[in-house]
């Protein structure tokens, strides 16, 4: 039989867990949640509304202006690398630089998802600063992975110069976004730009590789503006007598149409974007249709406690996150450590893998119990195979981590860990399904990369305001770095009250190092994950890469369901 | 055409449902409960399958249990009936991944319409009046209280996942409101586990008049004509007629031909119900949509000729509207007695029990899964028997109804049969001119029908 039947997984949060922890936990995630919230609108507001009035003032939108008109109207713009480089500043004047510089999100255009990526005019007039070109790869790398349009609205006065070392060479180095502009349009990826304001140098290369540049009357390109001819020549132009509209749509043809201002633009580019064919994610959905789950995703934080130590179970968050909370749970009787399964989202099948946190049994000694949260054999056996089935019948793969690290130990090295563990990585490095990766709570050492992180390249990884990524945690490696001054329960021993309190203070201030380090807001900002969203939001970003990998068709392989290599799984374990 | 079809119901309507399949030449099985096991109906069916203890939850509510016996008795399809899983997004969903088809409408409409507030939205999108009151759910007190100053008092609160009365308030004036809303938003968290209100103008006096609608899956929609249905005790029925005595054929034709365009608009399909009220200016205000067939299907089924059962089943299986647009022939008028296993001199409790004698009158359409010596188990809806008579015109109709009671006789249990025949008499009921406040006030002659103020089994319709 090779039917998918997705049973009901979940229940009420009342009847799931004690209302006293879960508003418990509520009231903390809601703490963290504002603070992140608070974060993400000082960025957004960019250099402040004193740069927004200068970019009013030209007769211009705002990039987040220009974004709202591109969206489709009603729909949310997920952007992506928010957090990149804040905190941080540059140059002698201690700039800071919101979101990079620009804005890179999904934005749903005239039915179609696409990437946007689109320099922020209110920060430095749109300026690549260190990680700016880094962010804008990302955005193109993803458009590239599920073959989505890609809109650029380009208004950039080109490297800030100061940092230019950061930026410009390395592998990483600006000139890579235009290597990436190439590689997009060879895989036959739309791209669509909108020249809007200053474009030089690297700016002014951007746009050019895409199939169809739009130009306002305010525009212009050029591979050096007026000051820099001034100069280099001693000629006095002004930059849109060099690259205006005048020379770019009429004489060189380096762009195609010209609009008379941005909203002129914005309105052409999703003219441009209606004329590709439809997303065929509908007909993936075969009749189903997008369904909310029971449970509302507003209630996940409640199954976190502020003590991250604390277990909980993770099909009450899948039953949170995915269609009408059903689920098709895949060997669910071998490796119980592992949580596998098909369930929908936004009606579209995708394969989920999940650490289970709970107690579970030892396959071979009847009385043990092993903590949850771990990888030992049977589940990295099982997490393998259902990976490589998911990538046979090209099934997304969206990971929900929480995991401590691999089992360690006699038993573990005998069984070969090493192995299976490798095997793992093997097959998620070779898988060419889109996979989204969610560190939902720990992202700890080599579990991290075996359950697809960052570093085995993912379409996106999202972090949570509670994530916790790093080799060990704090404590793990004050322990190991003081393991000669502890007993074995990790006591202090001492000589003196002096020598104690040297530990105490030498273990604590290891610890809070590598905390502070965890912070997820501090992996944003070194792009060690794209986007950190609040838990009711992660189904909103899962939904739209699912939904983004099922919109353009054969680039990749999308089996019916009847012949998924699942059912054979099913089959052999019996 | 399929070839086996599970019912997943019990009582009239198993049998309803049981008849329909068996005159399509489509073999049956019907799931029941021990409690039912001796049900005369499941004689109507090809094979049974017994789902579970006496307990409904534990029974026909138990969406694993008829899901297996659908899987084990090898059905195509499953008629969900009324009632019990009838309304159940998540149950339409389940047959949908089980490739059981669930003849019924999609999940999404099941759970758009389920959710009051959404339905209003939706419809009021669609074109069609719905009750002025609050643009969606309620926030708190205060935005009720903004929402009723808007419309003007009196107001009802009402609860978005609600039915039956449940989380329902009628409030007068701000002050009522104030308490109205917390205790409404209590009693449907309680009851549906969803607090949600919202709020809709009292519009008192009014007729409960509902549209039918039938769609298939290829977009196609006709509306059969309205049902009055405003003798209501507490939001239960009691009599149905069809057509109402206060709608006109212009207004039917206007309004049906838009329920029936919103309908398929929506992408609904299979047969589907927007109730209305209808004020005392002759206005119609959308209240609800019911996604499933009514209790009282029977009286359009009689002006009409369409088997309303039989289009369920072959729009589910693909086939288009055997109706066309406009085909649909209003002929002589229908009244529908519900005669309920219920004490009317005792409050309406329920009388189960073993019924001794057992005389339907002759001529009169009888839908029943009861007769002589059958023990009416205390588990569940008291419906016991539709008396269903069609005359040429309204009067001849209730003057048959009327004959029809006379000639009915049920011994053992008591029933609501003595009430219906003083309600085919009453001279408001005869007139036409009769509204929801009916039976508000005590019935002319004979013991009056005495309110009882809750604590009934939430309604369907």
């Amino acid at each position: 039989m090779a039917k998918v039947i997705l049973e009901p997984i979940g229940s009420p949060l009342r009847q799931a867990l004690d209302p006293a922890a879960a508003a418990a936990a509520r009231e903390a995630m809601g703490r963290l949640n504002a603070g992140l919230r608070s974060q993400r609108a000082e960025v957004r507001a960019g250099w402040g509304p004193e740069y927004a009035r200068r970019v009013r003032e030209k007769g211009r939108l705002t990039t987040w202006e220009r974004i709202e008109r591109l969206r489709d109207p009603g729909t949310d713009v997920l952007p992506i690398g928010t957090l990149v480089n804040h905190g941080l500043t540059f140059g002698e004047k201690r700039l800071t630089s919101p979101a990079a510089g620009v804005i890179t999100a999904f934005v749903r255009v005239a039915g179609r998802l696409a990437v946007v990526i689109a320099n922020d005019n209110t920060v430095a007039s749109g300026s690549w600063w260190p990680m700016t070109p880094e962010k804008i790869q990302r955005a193109q790398e993803i458009a590239l992975r599920l073959r989505v349009p890609v809109v650029y609205l380009v208004d950039c006065s080109g490297l800030f110069l100061p940092e230019q070392g950061r930026t410009f060479p390395g592998r990483a180095g600006a000139g890579a976004i235009f290597r990436m502009n190439a590689l997009l349009s060879d895989a036959g990826v739309p791209q669509v730009a909108g020249v809007l304001g200053d474009c030089i140098a690297g700016g002014g290369y951007m746009p050019i590789i895409s199939d169809v540049v739009y130009m306002t009357e305010q525009a212009y390109m050029v591979i050096a503006g007026g000051a820099l001819i001034k100069g280099g020549k001693g000629q006095t132009i002004t930059s849109l007598e060099i690259g205006g509209p005048d020379v770019h749509v009429h004489l060189s043809a380096c762009a195609d149409r010209r609009v008379p201002d941005d909203a002129a633009c914005i309105d052409g580019i999703r003219a441009e974007l209606g004329r590709l064919p439809g997303s065929a994610a509908d007909y993936y959905r075969r009749g189903a249709s997008a369904e909310p789950p029971r449970f509302p995703p507003s209630e996940i934080d409640a199954f976190f406690p502020a003590d991250h130590r604390m277990a909980y179970d993770v099909k009450q968050v899948i039953a949170r996150l995915f269609d009408s909370s059903l689920f098709w749970e895949v060997l669910p009787d071998t490796g119980r450590e592992m949580v596998c399964g098909v369930a929908r989202i936004g009606g579209l099948y995708a394969g989920v893998i999940a650490n289970n946190q709970l107690l579970t049994g030892h396959p071979d000694q009847e009385q043990a119990r092993r903590a949850g949260g771990i990888l030992y054999r049977e589940g990295i056996a099982k997490v393998s195979a259902f990976s490589r089935a998911c990538n046979d019948d090209g099934l997304p793969i969206v990971w929900l981590q929480d995991i401590s690290g691999f089992d360690i130990g006699v038993e573990a090295e005998k069984q070969g860990l090493l192995g299976f563990g490798s095997s793992l990585i093997y097959t998620n490095s070779t898988n060419t399904t889109p996979m989204i990766t969610v560190l939902l709570r720990k992202a700890s050492g080599a579990g991290y990369y075996a359950l697809a992180g960052l570093p085995y390249a993912p379409v996106l990884q999202l972090s949570t305001p509670i994530t916790r990524l790093a080799v060990m945690e704090g404590r793990t490696l004050a322990i190991g770095a003081y393991r000669t001054k502890l007993d074995e329960s990790f006591e202090i021993i001492a000589s003196s009250p002096q020598e104690e309190a040297a530990v105490r203070k030498g273990m604590a201030d290891v610890e809070a190092r590598i905390t502070a380090d965890m912070d997820p807001v501090a992996a944003a900002r070194r792009m060690d994950t794209d986007e950190v969203v609040t838990m009711e939001e992660l189904r909103a970003y899962i939904g739209t890469v699912v939904e983004a990998a099922y919109q353009a068709y054969g680039y990749r392989r999308v089996k019916n369901p009847r012949i998924w290599s699942l059912h054979d799984l099913k089959v052999l374990a019996g | 055409m399929f070839r086996r079809i599970l019912v997943a119901n019990r009582g009239e309507i198993a049998a309803r449902v049981l008849r329909a399949c068996r005159s399509l030449g489509i073999r049956t099985v019907a799931v029941h409960s021990t409690a039912d096991a001796a049900s005369p109906h499941l004689k109507l069916a090809d094979r049974t399958v017994c789902i579970g203890p006496a307990p409904a939850a534990r029974s026909y509510l138990d969406m694993d249990a008829v899901l297996q016996a659908a899987e084990q008795t090898e059905c195509q399809a499953v008629h969900p009936g009324y009632g019990f899983l009838a309304e159940n997004a998540l149950f339409a969903a389940r047959c949908e991944a089980q490739h059981l088809t669930f003849i019924g409408p999609t999940p999404r409409m099941i759970r758009l319409m389920g959710d009051k507030v959404e339905a209003r939205r939706t419809m009021r999108a669609a074109g069609i009046p719905v009750i002025p009151g609050s643009e969606g759910a309620l926030a708190d007190a205060a935005e009720a209280a903004r929402a009723a100053a808007g419309v003007g008092y009196p107001v009802f609160l009402k609860a978005a996942a609600g039915g039956g009365g449940k989380g329902m308030r009628r409030c007068d004036d701000e002050t009522a409101l104030g308490r109205g809303f917390e205790e409404a938003s209590a009693e449907a968290r309680a009851a549906f586990g969803d607090g949600t209100l919202y709020l809709e103008k009292a519009i008192l006096g009014g007729r409960h008049v509902e549209f039918q609608v039938l769609c298939d899956a290829w977009g196609a929609g006709v509306h059969l004509a309205e049902r009055e249905c405003s003798v209501q005790r507490h939001h239960q029925k009691l009599l149905e007629e069809a057509p109402s005595p206060a709608v006109t054929p212009a207004v039917r034709e206007a309004m049906g031909a838009r329920v029936a365009a919103a309908a398929s608009g929506l992408g609904y399909r299979s047969a589907g119900t927007m109730e209305f009220l209808l004020d005392g200016e002759g206005r119609l205000h959308f209240m609800e949509m019911n996604t499933r067939l009514q209790v009282e299907h029977p009286v359009t089924e009689e002006i009409t000729g369409i088997d309303l059962v039989a289009e369920q089943i072959r729009i589910a299986a693909g086939e288009r509207l055997s109706v066309p647009p406009g085909g649909v022939r209003i002929d002589g008028h229908a009244v529908e007695c519900r005669i309920n296993a219920e004490d009317p001199d005792q409050d309406f409790r329920p009388s189960p029990g073993t019924i001794t004698r057992w005389a339907m009158p002759p001529g009169a359409r009888i839908e029943t899964h009861a007769q002589e010596g059958y023990t009416v188990p205390p588990h569940y809806d008291s419906l016991l028997a539709k008396v269903v008579v069609k005359g040429p015109d309204r009067a001849s109709a209730f003057a048959a109804m009327a004959e029809a009671l006379e000639a009915t006789a049920i011994e053992g249990i008591r029933t609501t049969l003595p009430l219906h025949r003083r309600l085919v008499r009453h001279p408001a009921i005869l007139s036409g001119r009769y509204d929801v406040g009916l039976l508000d006030a005590p019935l002319p002659a004979a013991g009056p029908a005495r309110a009882r103020p809750s604590g009934r089994r939430a309604g369907r319709g």
